[in-house]
């Protein structure tokens, strides 16, 4: 067999990590002579894994009190009996010696990294009425008037996230939140739910047909994305055809790779849709019965003459390979999927991509059937209610003009730019940050300095000391996730279940969960703070005319405590027995997961598969029939004509959106076209740039890992052999990468597996935290070279637009 | 009982979720060259176009083991269902089955002064009732199956009768005991992922290879 077994060495660099130990396992085997003598104290405790967003189903195996190895729980229909490597290396994350043990304030200059620890109280005195170094809640609002939204909040994606939302916004007030939408999927979702009524989920167990462009599944997990797509790749059930410009695994795992130019996705799906349109491959009854605004979509692609031989000008594909591609693609439907993607914005135009995408997968019929992209249903949980005061000073948010469309989370790149140049509607004096890391995780890490250094409070929230920490006045530890339960979590689907992530083991160090963490808060602030309020509130102050203090501040919301007065054990429970009863609730403490008749449903398979639900319990088609439909479900004889029956999307007209009329009011095109600008030209000798994620690292999250490190030891940067050798660069050596914004350093890979013109390095390195023993300066960021273009429609990050100088250095 | 692997590597996304399980559930020293499992990347270039196989590996637990044989001190020795294990209190670290084992499936452990290698988890889970490895269990395409060679009704038997398969470097006579399976849905795959003159099995031409060296090794 031709294998040369030293690669296997490959990319984890020759040195070995300096440290010696073995993983916590190593420790506690050595104890386990100890265990036998004593009495063995072993526990498996179901809960969910933090480790990235997906939530897997995780057993806890716990010895001692110390968590000594997580494995997949086979229950959860999600996450189908498999832990991915940074799920199994969770241990680490918990038991990371650099992770934040106690509260502490800033002593030293903004950033410079020099903090006290103090006593929790000491941290909520801190935030209240400040230090020497800077000025508390109280001062801020005082100055501003009661003005809540002058103290910014920020959280990355989290099961907690919520709680903290209940906090900031409905409890304290403020209307500027910040979270990773736009630095993630926002276009994306918003894309298809403008166009099919949902992002959904693409049913990649049963598709035979799947265009995965970008999106990287073999690489960055998604469950159930994952297991369920490379098991039927090649041959085995599933055509899948991966477009990038890298020849990334999933590249590797695909029947076909379409090396394509970066940022010229609209144009290789304007002309599937031409080939489509012409050769009248369209389900002809779909088209009929479910989309609104064909006719004139189908005229702007023919008028707009988007030949496969105009794309492959742009793309780089051959127009025999787009042709085929649209061809195979409609034979294969409704079981053919344009797989929605991930991640980021990659272009300025990526929401009319996104849209091109979704018009281009429902031509075929695959949505809401069996095999295309399906929305599932849910299993209900009860309510925990919250009462939210009003403050009548508190100003909307400050970035909604900074793109067309602003949601409720915001724009990262326009809210920071923002502040950073001082040009906000009023004062923003401070920011709250929970759980997310946007030294690192937003384009442009000099400006998110900017505007930490502009702000008068910042509190940062966090289990590591992580670049954003380091910016912080007050640090507040929070607990791993493996020490608390978090709000239960219902998991829409194909196959629905609600998920719990129990407490394994008691919080170490000083940290707490979230939830106790703002109890303690509130109760330090609430008081105070509601002085502030009866001195600039004038609709307060008419209600205290009339009613007694006690009651306003109750009734009316002002006691910021009471929304965390029960614990987060409490609050599932009520959720849980509300809707399914006492017996539900203890099967989800015993197994982490339930679902209506899982105890008849679920059995094992086979030594690795299971099955969650039977094949006509799941929930594949779910929409409601239109009204004055014609059903004869009866007559149907084929999934073409099952995909065409009269069903009610969940758009404003019931069907496909071919055409956002209102969207030219915003100055957005109604329907997905291509402008000649949107092709950037690569200066020659110079790169475009791109980033993306693999399989070991989650974002900026675990780079201090050292498990998951002993696999990854550093990111290199991809660059074209041919490119490479005009250069003179060769493997390992180093280069800089240098954008109009700033540049790294980081290792060269030459490699034919990227597209020339084009380099890569994948995002979580380069950690400027000297907090992270491991992290620190490890490898390159690419957010400090990547320049904050937005995004105009919804303000996301338009992440693939950088181009950048590369040079040896010697 | 005659423990063996079965690997579907066509599934293998290079995930590295096996190697990470390894090291967790086993305790196995940190560090790029101390790996009881590993992965392996082959790339290559194909008519100007990247080709890349992964090949996911650990210890085969030979049956005729170069390991065992090279051993002075009987460190190196066969355990339970034919497992090929290393005893760490007996090794005198010679590094011999290091040099012997063609599949370079042991290191030095530094901790312990001593060659470590896989056990199928045999003293961490196998023996503690689990039925599968801590590389099966946590592996999102399901490329790995534990089981044993003498139960015909077994998963893995059934497996191996119904699919075609090869084993690795089967010139060197170790009758090694990880089975690949033959990617028989994608020819062009299996054609440059598969060493050139590698014998593709079935059980019937495999059986009794196994057998006679079972015999062999009970004779001895």
């Amino acid at each position: 067999m031709n294998v040369e077994v030293s690669r296997r060495k490959f990319l984890q660099g020759s040195v070995a990590l300096t440290v010696i130990g073995g993983s916590s396992v190593g420790f506690t085997s050595l104890m386990a002579d100890e265990e036998k003598k004593k009495g063995t104290s072993s526990q498996e405790i179901p809960t969910l894994c933090e480790m990235c967003v997906n939530k897997c189903a995780a057993i806890a195996k716990v010895e001692n009190g110390i968590v000594t190895k997580l494995d997949p729980n086979p229950r959860f229909p999600k996450s189908k009996n498999m832990l991915c490597p940074r799920g199994v290396a969770g241990i680490h994350a918990m038991y990371d010696p650099d992770r934040l043990k106690y509260p502490m304030v800033r002593v030293g200059k903004r950033g410079e990294g020099k903090f006290k620890r103090v006593t929790w109280d000491e941290a909520y005195e801190a935030i209240l009425n400040g230090t020497d170094k800077f000025p508390g809640l109280a001062k801020i609002l005082d100055e501003e008037k009661d003005n809540r939204s002058c103290i910014g909040y920020c959280a990355g994606e989290g099961m907690a996230e919520h709680t903290y939302k209940t906090f900031m916004a409905d409890k304290f007030g403020s209307s500027n939140f910040v979270n990773h939408a736009s630095i993630c999927l926002q276009t994306t979702v918003s894309g298809y739910a403008l166009t099919i009524g949902s992002y959904g989920q693409a049913d990649l167990e049963n598709a035979n047909y799947v265009i995965m462009a970008g999106a990287n599944r073999a690489e960055a997990i998604l469950t159930p994305d994952t297991m369920d797509l490379f098991k039927r790749t090649r041959g085995r059930g599933a055509t899948l055809i991966c477009v990038d410009p890298r020849y990334t695994n999933t590249a590797m795992q695909a029947d076909e790779w379409l090396a394509i130019n970066v940022g010229t996705d609209l144009a290789f799906v304007l002309a599937l849709t031409y080939v489509v349109m012409t050769e009248g491959l369209y389900n002809i009854d779909f088209v009929e019965n479910m989309m609104n605004g064909f006719d004139v979509y189908r005229l702007h692609i023919l008028e707009n003459k988007y030949t496969p031989e105009w794309a492959e000008k742009i793309t780089g594909i051959s127009a025999d390979k787009i042709r085929k591609t649209a061809r195979d693609f409609m034979a294969a439907a409704p079981r053919a999927i344009y797989y929605q993607g991930r991640r980021t914005a990659w272009s300025s135009h990526d929401f009319q991509l996104r849209r091109a995408q979704a018009i281009f997968s429902a031509l075929g019929g695959g949505i809401d059937v069996k095999g295309g992209i399906v929305f599932g249903k849910g299993v209900p949980l009860g309510k925990h209610e919250v009462n939210a005061p009003m403050y009548a000073n508190a100003e909307s948010r400050i970035d909604s003009k900074e793109a067309k469309l602003v949601g409720s989370t915001g724009t990262w790149i326009g809210f920071r730019n923002m502040i950073a140049e001082k040009r906000t509607p009023y004062p923003m004096r401070g920011m709250f940050v929970y759980k997310q890391n946007p030294m690192l995780s937003v384009p442009n890490t000099a400006k998110t300095k900017k505007m930490f250094e502009n702000m008068d409070l910042v509190v940062t929230i966090d289990t590591m000391p992580s670049d954003t920490v380091m910016m912080a006045d007050v640090v507040l530890p929070e607990c791993s996730y493996l020490e608390r339960e978090d709000p239960v979590k219902s998991f829409g689907g194909v196959q629905p279940a609600i998920a719990l992530r129990q407490k394994v083991i008691d919080p170490l160090y000083e940290s707490k969960p979230v939830i106790d963490i703002l109890r303690g808060l509130t109760q330090k602030i609430s008081k105070p703070l509601f002085e502030i309020t009866k001195k600039y509130d004038e609709d307060v102050q008419d209600e205290l005319k009339e009613r007694k203090e006690a009651e306003v501040y109750k009734e009316d919301g002002f006691d910021l405590v009471d929304a965390f007065e029960k614990s987060q054990e409490e609050i599932n429970e009520h959720m849980v027995v509300s809707k399914h009863g006492k017996e539900a609730y203890e099967l989800l403490k015993k197994h982490g997961v339930y679902y209506p008749n899982m105890e008849k449903y679920f059995k094992q398979l086979s030594a690795n598969e299971y099955e969650y639900y039977p094949e006509d319990k799941k929930a594949y088609t779910v929409s409601k029939w239109r009204k004055g439909a014609v059903i004869d479900i009866d007559t149907c004889v084929n999934e073409k004509e099952i995909a065409a029956l009269q069903k009610k999307l969940n758009t404003s007209s019931g069907r496909v959106e071919c055409v956002l009329g209102y969207m030219t009011k915003k100055g957005v095109d109604a329907m997905p076209t291509w402008h000649d600008t949107y092709l950037v030209p690569i200066p020659e000798g110079k790169f475009k740039f791109v980033s993306g994620r693999h399989a070991q690292f989650t974002q900026n999250s675990t780079q201090n890992n050292i498990m998951l490190l002993d696999q990854v030891k550093e990111n290199h940067l991809w660059i074209n052999a041919k490119d490479a050798e005009k250069k003179g660069i060769r493997f390992g050596d180093l280069v800089e990468v240098e954008s109009k914004i700033g540049k790294v350093q980081i290792k060269a890979y030459p490699t034919n597996k990227i597209i020339p013109g084009v380099v890569f390095f994948i995002h979580g390195f380069g950690a400027q935290s000297t907090g992270l023993t491991f992290g620190y300066r490890n490898g390159a960021s690419d957010n400090a070279i990547i320049e904050d273009r937005i995004e105009p429609v919804f303000g996301s990050a338009a992440m693939h637009e950088t181009i950048v100088d590369v040079r040896r250095v010697s | 009982m005659n423990y063996a692997m079965v690997l579907d590597y066509q599934n293998c996304i290079n995930c590295k979720a096996c190697e990470v399980a390894c090291k967790e559930q086993n305790g196995v020293q940190l560090g790029a060259d101390k790996q009881r499992i590993w992965v392996s990347t082959y790339e290559n270039s194909i008519f100007g176009n990247p080709f890349v196989a992964f090949h996911p590996s650990q210890c085969n637990h030979c049956v005729d083991a170069p390991c065992v044989s090279v051993c002075p001190t009987g460190a190196s020795y066969f355990a339970e269902g034919g497992l090929v294990m290393a005893n760490k209190d007996k090794c005198i670290l010679c590094k011999g089955c290091m040099e012997a084992c063609p599949y370079d499936a042991r290191f030095v452990d530094d901790k312990y002064v001593a060659v470590d290698k896989c056990t199928f988890c045999f003293d961490t889970r196998i023996s503690k009732g689990e039925t599968t490895t801590a590389c099966q269990a946590t592996c999102p395409t399901k490329v790995r199956l534990f089981g044993d060679l003498d139960d015909e009704k077994g998963e893995l038997v059934q497996l191996l009768k119904k699919r075609k398969f090869f084993v690795l470097k089967e010139s060197e006579g170790t009758v090694p005991k990880l089975f690949y399976l033959f990617p028989e849905k994608d020819t062009s795959f299996a054609e440059n992922s598969i060493g050139k003159g590698t014998t593709i099995h079935t059980w019937e031409s495999y059986k009794p290879v196994i057998d006679k060296a079972v015999a062999m090794r009970r004779k001895s």
